[in-house]
């Protein structure tokens, strides 16, 4: 199976600026630097690379919305984003531990497109070890003379979720609570300190050194129709061989789960979560579903960060979706109170299902709570609280009913 | 008395160390929640008398600062130990066991969650998704992981004293 960000993950040292040199490492970045900045954002925008953080945007869309320098004069900032922190989702972690250099070399080929001479990389405080990876891979590359006029600036976050998210990353680092901003102007216009701001995800600018080896033609042909190149999915849950695995865009969730070894123990299926905890599940019958940004979301999910957490017939979705909004509610920024508010009606209910204290009507009551926070709130996470509890008492309503006495 | 009279918390080293970090980034301002982790690590918590003088660093109203600081999950208002342990409770770390980490961690060190031992050397939290489903339930201690969180390695954590 075709692999570009793991190709070279068999190597002992890759992490080390020596061997990823010597696999052809920082080559796509001399060639971007001979190349016309609009001519690197084309082939992006041919590659059809999708965000792979969790929104799946066009990358060479976003790119495109940078206003240019002669109409907003002044500096413009490219941030990595290497915050993950939805349960599920881990192969940021493991892309930086594998392979530093390869989103340096990303970050640097997209400082150039953009005209950053600042550039950041935002890590969850939690990655210590990735931090201090990082660090040294920084110090490799500009002993080298490999970062040019661009500084890259670390900088770990405090321990909140929805630093992930772009504009609350942006506050994150600006010193102020991660309260996400309500776009717009979107980041690419006005993000950090106000200025012109693209931030994207590390599997993301990991892609690029690809892209401009190969051409962006080549890297769309690998995927499907409008979802370019390969996705990296962390698998973990009830399967034999929990990873990270990397398959083309559009590779049907059958084949993935197969790679991970099929579920632990040769237990059924009961539900597959292929995004991150609030992306809602896959069943047995969807296993021939395409994953890519478009077709799963025709299947009613998303693909989210890639975050695929899988669950055998033991499971009980009422212990998932309070597990799933206990977080939710933990990690609320109470910015929006639909949000702060109704995540945690939301874990109050099914926490009183769990202790079998269940009431009639409580089904309907956390649809309705639901109901009332998707769509009113700034940032997705609200939107995700009603999406979770819809998702899973849809999907599994005998579950349910079992938690509510006389319920019928 | 204004506040810039109030002795200040910090050691001479200290100090430089916060005033470093104003001066890390293109803007002032991007430095406090590393500054800010720096208090968490020398004091193992954010007091209202650290968060005032981290304000007259960088030269903020203390409102903001202690804003900041009461946000985010690293920065705690209880004491940690000099070794904070967290064990993940997210989805793939609950399938996998995390409750009876919990109640392990909690037998093995001797203390509820979010206290540290008597020696001030230990404390244990639940955290949210710590990045590493694949080592569920997973375990950190001091921002590092360190594999899942299994008895044996519990049961190691009182080595780290």
């Amino acid at each position: 199976m075709t692999k570009i960000l793991t190709k070279h993950f068999d190597e002992p040292k890759l992490h080390e600026l020596e061997t990823y040199r010597r696999l052809g490492g920082y080559e796509a970045l001399k060639k971007a630097l001979g190349m016309e900045r609009k001519a690197l954002q084309e082939e992006v925008v041919k590659s059809n690379l999708r965000g792979l953080g969790g929104a799946g945007f066009p990358v060479g869309f976003k790119w495109s919305t940078v206003p240019p320098e002669d109409k907003v004069p002044g500096p413009r900032y490219v941030v990595v984003n290497c915050d993950e922190s939805e349960p599920g989702c881990f192969k940021d972690r493991v892309l930086v531990t594998r392979a530093p250099h390869q989103l340096l070399e990303g970050l640097l080929i997209a400082s150039y497109v953009v005209g950053s001479k600042d550039s950041f990389i935002f890590i969850r405080g939690e990655y210590q070890n990735q931090y201090d990876i990082l660090e040294k891979a920084v110090a490799e590359a500009k002993a080298a003379g490999l970062l040019g006029d661009v500084n890259i600036h670390l900088m770990r976050g405090a321990g909140a979720y929805i630093s992930g998210l772009d504009t609350a990353l942006l506050e994150t680092m600006e010193g102020k609570k991660a309260w996400p901003r309500q776009p717009p102007p979107f980041p690419t216009v006005a993000g950090l300190m106000g200025k012109p701001t693209v931030v994207n995800n590390v599997e993301t600018l990991s892609m690029l050194p690809f892209i401009v080896r190969e051409g962006g033609e080549a890297f769309a042909k690998i995927g499907s129709a409008k979802n370019g190149g390969t996705v990296l999915f962390s698998i973990s849950g009830h399967v034999e061989k929990e990873g990270v695995y990397e398959v083309p865009m559009g590779t049907k969730l059958r084949d993935v789960l197969a790679l991970a070894g099929g579920v632990k123990g040769g237990k059924k299926l009961k539900a597959v979560i292929p995004g991150g905890t609030s992306m809602p599940p896959l069943l047995e019958k969807d296993l021939d579903v395409a994953l890519d940004f478009d077709a799963i979301k025709a299947a009613g999910t998303m693909l989210g960060a890639g975050g695929m957490i899988v669950l055998d017939e033991t499971v009980d979705a009422v212990e998932v979706a309070h597990n799933i909004e206990r977080f939710l509610t933990h990690e609320s920024c109470g910015q929006c109170t639909p949000c702060r508010e109704g995540s945690n009606w939301s874990e109050r209910i099914l926490e009183r299902m769990l202790e079998g204290k269940g009431e009639k009507g409580d089904t309907e009551n956390l649809a309705r709570v639901g109901e009332n926070i998707t769509g009113k709130v700034i940032c997705a996470l609200g939107d995700t609280v009603g999406m979770v509890t819809r998702a899973w008492t849809s999907k599994f309503p005998d579950d349910f009913k079992k938690r509510v006495p006389n319920n019928g | 008395m204004s506040k810039v009279d109030l002795k200040s918390p910090f050691t001479p080293e200290q100090e430089k160390v916060l005033l470093g970090w104003t001066k890390k980034y293109p803007y002032t301002n991007l430095g406090l929640i590393e500054a800010l982790r720096s208090v968490q690590d020398w004091h193992r918590m954010i007091t209202p008398e650290a968060a005032s003088r981290v304000a007259d660093i960088f030269s903020l109203p203390f409102n903001h600062v202690w804003g900041v600081a009461t946000f985010f999950p690293t920065f705690t208002r209880w004491k940690t130990g000099e070794k904070r342990v967290g064990v993940c409770h997210g989805l793939s770390c609950y399938l996998k066991g995390s409750d009876k980490a919990e109640k392990c961690l909690e037998k093995t060190l001797g203390v509820p969650k979010k206290q540290a031992t008597p020696d001030g050397k230990l404390s244990w939290e639940t955290m949210e998704c710590l990045g590493a489903c694949e080592q569920a339930p997973a375990l950190l201690v001091n921002d590092r992981l360190v594999g899942p969180a299994t008895e044996e390695a519990i049961a190691k954590l009182k080595d780290l004293k």
